[in-house]
């Protein structure tokens, strides 16, 4: 998200001059002129197949910066053409104006809502008014700034509105940032219906924390984001649009004004100029640089699509954007704001197979939504949604396996580790007799051998001489220390000390298999705790991160121990965390294996085996440098906390070091390319 | 055209024109609005009269022109006898301060009257010059480009000489004194053509080196104009006139080909510029490229254009012969930079501006290149008249432009007519394999191995499809992406080499021809080392292709360049020799549609001029070993194309392209296989298949065993969707749709295209005495032709006897 959204800026600086080359993918010949994108199941955009095509381009209206549209019922379209200062009334199916509105009235008309009884409302800020017209374009009434008290202080410049059935008003104003205006039929004031909290980001909080009163006075007031758009769908639901982030820029409103989307809304840009809500809910919303998106009605975001170029007249493609419609047909129109004209989109099938299995879903008619996700997944099995879907309706019918595949593609884990308690469930009820029959046997096997082997010993001493011979090989050996160190810390860490036990050789296995065990368990979890798949991974950076801190560790907290009297070698500080990380290592192990066989419910244990590793890990290596440096409880933690801020110190420096290396391959590499360039002409 | 082929087509031209009117929609639903994506009615006839040509001096005359010049203007006029329609090179305007000077010298007010010429309203005298001008340059002065042309009021002198006493062959020696520039255009009169050629070594003067672009007759065939009238009752100028708009239209080979119509447009738009066979990176203005949210737009493959007027009584059809490889076609919407005419030419590109970077940072200058890109330009206009059922000409609209051109492909030996007949073909192209990042480097993801292959191609084979034709995308280890292109290694997961073999032989002997499918042209740094490889843009850095916005974030490599033209034609031999001893066909990309020049310190290193004759040249030695199936290729490589693969079915879309129309496919019918993008990818609609039937394309599939998410995160993760489990029906479903119509046609000569109603379309097939008609049904409704009824969303093949 981050990364397509930072990018932005630079593309469209670049785009605007060479938009015209070759392609290199491999589908060629898209009949869309941008690319949907949707969101994968890491919440990254990603290109999708087509969801939307252009269909018409409405050129000749003579449109002068147009600002907004609606459809009414009868698929006429309403266009608040402001610079001209006029309401066109267009019949899409005919293709011609069907009514021209020019109110003397009007100075900048920008917002229009036509309710289901045909009355027209205009916004005018100019005009600081909020015209009513008959459907015959008859104006009924005209309401200026409310006069209450209440209202006084406040700017009446309405920029948008969204009108209920009751004829109750809720504007959109100029430079109001207390919400959105509520006005009755009559146009007084009754409040505002919503409003945007104020933000404080991190810097903002930091100034605030540090700054004298007269700084705080002197910083701009940090104001709530201001309300961009309103609309209000066939069943009477408000929905806001926001400038300013991309994140909840999209609101569902209850009655009393708060946003029922209980998870994030994402939009593409931070831009979100327009709302618009079809029949079955779906809310499409625009931005001004050129971007139209779909949600769900649950706000999930469906598809994104069109582009910002400024400089080509291609359909699709905007120089502004500031109005967004839907009519009864499911085109989506547009205006484009600077050039004038107005461009329709038509779904494309698959767009509307998404729309259909969604609704089917949303009705509870779980087989039929089946039916029609898999549908879906035939035109794109790379959608999410389509998984999604198709993975939630086999789960409501029981067929948890083969939900589990498509929320797996999906990356759904929650319903995944649901749909997979009920396999394993249904699996351990198959098999717990066969297991606990097995282990029984087992168990009076074992007793019954033990008791036989009484006399001679004989399994008994093969067991111990086995256990002989692993102490002297040379990896097993050190293991086993390892193992003996857990038990009894200090006595085997005196060991280290007195250079009886322990080699370098040795903790170098335990940490290659440390490593080896950390690194499976970084990358082959079971899918529901595998949060970030492999190539998603910064392998590299695991890596090395790995290595680097545990030898920034083991130097620095040498350094930090020679000059606080620490008595331990270098040898023995590198063998200190290798041999205490025994019960991690084991945890990591664990959790590893587990992860395939536990869903979310059965998380705490898994959380419980790496906090047991890491403390025991952690008590045990405290020991192993107490004992081997031969220091107190107090000085132990002092040497560690030295060693802490050397490492930061020591990190910082590589840092500087690697940026003046990298300026310096930089200097080195310009004047070796302008060698090359001049003397061997490369 | 044959004697009998003339007859043959008055035939069928004849029948058609009287049977236009016997279109009847027997059920309306809706009223089908068209959009820019189909061809709607033709436009209004032209009212023209007998145009003076006083002022003009008749300069050479043939058996169907008479080609005059008006010296002070600098405009060649071309009479068509045929029909008495003139054509000027200029708009032959008059400058606005001679004007005035005429009409105050001007002594009586029937002096005033009779000097006082239409006063052209939004152009200043530099638009006026270029209006009248036979040739334009626009030139480099600091920062800006400025023009200047032949028929400049200042600082240009231009002189008509004949050559070697031929009154056809003629010599334009202009001098722009102002930038120091001399210029020697030659003219050559044909039959129904003018040729006009500038040869660059003939180029002279210091001002050479900031030479932007040449223009040719820009304003041939223009349209629209506003002007003020002189009031004899009042002594002045009225106010601004609109002029008589002459309806019709401009053709651009964007895509498949796009229609311009005139109009009087409320907006100011944005031009249009078509560059022929796509921009050369190594010459844009930055050496980095970045792929955004928008689809770049599409590249015409052929240099040619035209101008209608009217329905089907006057056009003129004009391609480049030299110099295409640096053509633009522009053309420039009523409105645009407030000028009121719709106006479309040709520029050729000489030098340009590019930003020089000189550290890795992207720190730079803008500079221009110190010797300008060698460009011979040659170009010739085709005038036709009428709706061809005379049989003389070719009629004067969108299908007799192509016809114009193909016959001048065909005369060139480009083209060759090819002989088939019976079921229409399909391709299948399977991706095979790709790369994703992995634990360790990178993982190859296999989505469909050797035997996959022929196990999808024999249950294809059961359900009845024979006429099949196959490309392996991603066959080498590792996949498309992070391969060399010219690598031949196999992986065992994949398929061994000797699975390939025995794949490809064994469908060989039926028939079924299966083709190694590779990309040649692009290259990235995973997959090879980029110097000696890769091109250099004249800033001497290699190009870059930024690919992260529209790739997922995860794939192993997003940053693309071009390899050199030296590496891409040697790759290919190389490639081929490896290849020819198992396989009877291959499939190229990337060499079929991609230009890249390279640079070093010295200038060119090697140009697309030389570019294009090397892939020539190195397809002439592929085609003689194996058929060559090419991936959208440029018209220099249809000598050598068997098969044209995602063939073009839109346009770019520009908001004033009021139509699209099947001008690549009318040229190329009959010639090579055509096949239509990729039924996976919005192309999979009911209208989509017509527009396969209506265009004369063969169906084409992308397919994998395994699902495609398995590609989710490589650099293929735009195939969206492969699996052949989901396909099997509908490729049976289009193939049987497509060919149900085509195979009919199949071996018949494409001869008309007309739209009977909004999207109705009627396409005439011949062969010999015989015609065939396809009535293609985008309307929801029925409708009736001569009496056969024709369901919504369906076409009809209709035997002329069925024509009452």
């Amino acid at each position: 998200m981050k990364k397509r959204r930072t990018r932005t800026a630079w593309v469209l600086l670049l785009a605007s001059l060479f938009l015209g080359f070759c392609e290199t993918s491999t589908v060629l010949a898209s009949q869309a002129t941008s690319y949907t994108y949707t969101l994968d199941d890491n919440d990254d955009f990603v290109r999708t197949q087509d969801a939307y095509l252009p269909e018409r381009t409405i050129t000749d209206l003579g449109l002068k910066n147009p600002q907004d549209l609606f459809i009414d019922r009868e698929n006429m379209l309403y266009i608040a053409d402001s610079g001209n200062r006029r309401i066109i009334k267009y019949n899409i199916h005919e293709g011609r104006v069907e009514m021209e509105l020019a109110h003397a009235g009007f100075t900048t008309p920008r917002g229009l809502f036509v309710t289901e009884a045909g009355d027209l409302y205009v916004a005018d800020a100019g005009a600081k008014t909020v015209f009513r017209f008959s459907k015959e374009f008859e104006l009924k009434e005209a309401f200026e700034k409310p006069d209450t008290p209440l209202f006084s202080d406040t700017n009446f410049e309405p920029n948008k509105i969204a009108v209920d059935k009751n004829g109750n008003m809720y504007i959109i104003g100029e430079g109001v940032y207390s919400g959105v205006i509520q006005l009755s039929h009559t146009g007084d004031f009754l409040g505002y219906f919503t409003v945007n909290k104020s933000k404080v980001n991190f810097s903002e909080a930091l100034q605030r924390l540090i700054f004298s009163r007269e700084q705080l006075e002197n910083m701009l007031d940090v104001v709530p984001t201001t309300f961009s758009n309103v609309f209000l769908d066939h069943q009477g639901i408000i929905y806001t649009t926001t400038m300013g982030d991309f994140r909840n820029a999209v609101k569902k409103h209850n009655t009393s004004g708060g946003n029922m989307f209980k998870e994030t809304v994402f939009s593409i840009s931070e831009n979100i100029a327009d709302i618009y809500v079809d029949m079955q809910g779906i809310i499409y919303s625009c931005s001004t640089t050129g971007l139209v998106d779909v949600h769900s009605p649950s706000g999930e975001l469906i598809f994104s699509f069109g582009s910002n170029q400024s400089n080509m007249d291609v359909a699709g493609l905007y120089s502004s954007l500031p109005s967004v419609a839907v009519d009864m047909d499911g085109n989506v129109w547009t205006a484009d704001g600077d050039k004038g004209y107005l461009i329709s989109f038509r779904p494309t099938d698959y767009a509307l197979m998404v729309y259909e299995a969604m609704a089917l879903y949303e009705q509870g008619l779980y087989e039929e939504s089946m039916d029609k996700w898999n549908e879906v997944l035939r035109l794109n099995q790379m959608s999410v949604l389509a998984h999604d879907g198709v993975g939630k309706a086999y789960f409501h019918a029981g067929r948890y396996e083969e939900a589990m595949e498509h929320f797996k593609v999906a990356g759904n884990r929650s319903y995944y580790s649901e749909a997979f308690w009920e396999v394993r469930n249904a699996k351990i009820q198959k098999v717990l007799p066969v297991v606990f029959i097995l282990v029984v046997v087992l168990f009076i096997m074992m007793k019954v051998v033990s008791f036989l082997d009484r006399r001679k010993r004989r399994i008994k001493n093969a067991k111990e001489a086995v256990s002989a011979q692993i102490a002297k090989l040379p990896v097993l050996r050190d293991l086993q220390f390892a193992k003996k160190i857990c038990k009894s810390p200090s006595n085997m860490y005196y060991e280290i000390r007195r250079h009886r036990a322990g080699s370098v050789v040795g903790a170098t296995a335990i940490y290659a298999i440390f490593f080896v065990i950390y690194m499976l368990y970084q990358t082959k979890k079971g899918f529901i705790y595998q949060y970030v798949a492999v190539e998603d991974m910064d392998i590299g950076g695991i890596v090395v991160g790995f290595f680097v801190l545990l030898l920034l560790f083991i130097l620095c907290n040498w350094l930090v121990t020679s000059i606080t009297d620490g008595d331990g070698t270098l040898a023995q500080v590198y063998m200190i965390p290798a041999y205490g990380s025994l019960p991690l290592l084991v945890a990591l192990f664990l959790i590893t294996v587990c992860s395939y066989g536990m869903t979310y419910n059965e998380s705490f244990l898994l959380t419980l085996m790496l906090l047991v590793g890491a403390a025991w890990s952690i008590i045990l290596i405290f020991l192993g440098f107490l004992t081997v440096h031969d220091y107190s409880g107090r000085e132990t933690v002092k040497s560690i906390i030295l060693t802490v801020i050397f490492m930061m110190i020591a990190a910082v420096m590589v840092v500087i070091v690697m940026i003046m290396c990298e300026d310096l391959y930089e200097f080195l590499y310009t004047v070796g390319q302008e060698v090359l360039r001049n003397v061997w002409n490369r | 055209m044959s004697g009998t082929g003339k007859k043959k087509k008055i035939i069928a031209a004849l029948v058609s024109a009287g049977l236009l009117l016997g279109i009847t929609t027997v059920a309306h639903a809706k009223t089908y609005l068209p959009t820019g994506r189909d061809t709607k009615l033709p436009p209004d006839k032209v009212t023209y009269d007998i145009v003076k040509l006083d002022a003009y001096q008749l300069l050479y005359e043939t058996n169907t022109m008479r080609y005059y010049y008006r010296e002070d203007r600098d405009i060649i006029a071309v009479e068509d006898k045929r029909n008495g329609y003139v054509w000027k090179t200029g708009a032959d305007v008059a400058f606005s301060a001679d004007l005035t000077a005429a009409v105050k010298a001007a002594q009586t007010p029937e002096e005033k009257a009779a000097v006082a010429e239409p006063k052209e309203a939004s152009m200043n005298a530099t638009y006026v010059g270029i209006a009248n001008s036979l040739v334009t340059v626009e030139y480099y002065e600091s920062d800006t480009i400025k023009n200047i042309s032949s028929a400049s009021k200042d600082g240009v002198s231009s002189k008509l000489v004949m050559l070697n006493d031929n009154p056809a062959t003629r010599r334009l020696d202009v001098d722009f004194s102002a930038i120091d520039l001399q210029m020697k255009m030659y003219i050559t009169f044909l039959e129904d053509s003018i040729r006009y050629e500038i040869p660059y070594e003939e180029i002279a003067g210091t001002g050479k080196s900031r030479m932007a672009s040449v223009l040719l007759t820009p304003f041939l065939g223009a349209s629209g104009g506003e002007a003020a009238y002189w009031n004899p009752e009042t002594g002045e100028y009225g106010e601004n006139e609109k002029k008589y708009m002459t309806p019709g239209y401009v053709l651009v080979p964007d895509g498949c080909g796009g229609l311009i119509r005139f109009a009087d447009n409320a907006v100011s738009f944005t031009e249009y510029i078509g560059d022929v066979y796509g921009p050369d990176l190594s010459t844009e203005t930055y050496y980095t490229t970045s792929r955004n949210d928008a689809v770049p737009l599409k590249n015409p493959v052929m240099p040619v254009f035209g101008i209608a007027h009217g329905d089907s009584q006057a056009a003129f059809v004009a391609y480049a012969e030299s110099g295409a490889e640096y053509m633009e076609i522009i053309v420039r919407p009523d409105e645009n930079k407030k000028v009121k005419y719709t106006w479309g030419y040709p520029r050729f590109e000489y030098n340009l501006s590019y930003f020089q970077v000189y550290n890795k940072q992207g720190a730079g200058y803008f500079s221009m290149m110190a010797e300008p890109q060698h460009v011979d330009v040659s170009m010739t206009y085709t005038f036709l008249e009428g709706d061809g059922s005379d049989g003389k000409s070719f009629a004067a609209d969108y299908t007799g432009m192509a016809a114009a051109y193909r016959a001048h492909l065909m005369e060139q030996g480009v083209l060759t007519p090819l002989n088939k007949q019976g079921d229409i073909p399909i391709r299948l192209d399977f991706i095979m394999a790709d790369a994703k990042n992995g634990l360790l480097g990178n993982e190859q993801m296999v989505v469909t191995t050797a035997q996959d292959v022929d196990d999808i191609l024999n249950t294809l084979v059961q359900d009845g499809i024979q006429n099949i034709n196959a490309g392996l995308i991603g066959w080498q280890k590792n996949g498309e992406t992070l391969t060399r292109p010219d690598k031949v290694k196999y992986s065992s997961k994949i398929g061994s080499s000797g699975d390939f073999k025995e794949l490809l032989s064994k469908y060989e002997k039926q028939k079924i021809d299966i083709s190694y499918s590779r990309e040649m042209a692009t290259i990235n740094r995973e997959m090879t080392g980029y110097y000696n490889t890769a091109a250099k843009h004249v800033n001497t850095w290699y190009v870059e292709v930024d690919e992260s916005m529209i790739l997922p974030q995860n794939v192993p490599v997003a940053n693309f360049s071009r390899a050199t033209p030296k590496k891409v034609a040697a790759w290919t031999k190389n490639l081929v020799e490896k290849l020819k001893k198992t396989s009877t066909s291959i499939t190229l990309d990337g060499i079929s549609n991609i230009l890249t020049g390279t640079y070093d310190r010295d200038g060119v290193d090697f140009s697309i001029t030389e570019a294009i004759a090397l892939y020539q040249d190195t397809l002439a030695g592929v085609k003689n070993d194996l058929k060559v199936n090419l991936v959208n290729p440029n018209m220099y490589l249809w000598k050598y194309t068997d098969r044209f693969l995602q063939m073009p079915v839109g346009t770019s879309q520009y908001v004033f392209e009021t139509d699209t129309v099947p001008f690549l496919q009318l040229v190329l019918h009959g010639t090579m296989e055509m096949y239509a993008p990729y039924s996976n990818f919005s192309f999979y609609a009911q209208s989509d298949i017509l527009k396969m039937i209506d265009y004369n394309m063969s169906p084409s599939f992308i397919l994998s065993k395994e699902p495609s998410y398995y590609l989710a995160d490589t650099v293929s993760s735009d195939l969206y969707s492969t699996e052949f489990a989901q396909y099997e029906t509908l490729i049976g479903e289009i193939y049987n749709s497509v060919n149900s119509v085509l195979s009919k046609v199949s071996g018949y000569a494409w001869t008309d295209r007309t739209v009977l109603e909004d999207g109705v379309i009627l396409n005439t097939y011949q062969n010999g005495q015989d015609v065939k008609y396809v009535v293609i049904n985008y309307t929801d409704h029925t409708v009736s032709w001569q009496g056969n009824e024709v369901g919504g969303l369906s076409a009809e093949v209709i035997s002329g006897e069925g024509v009452r």
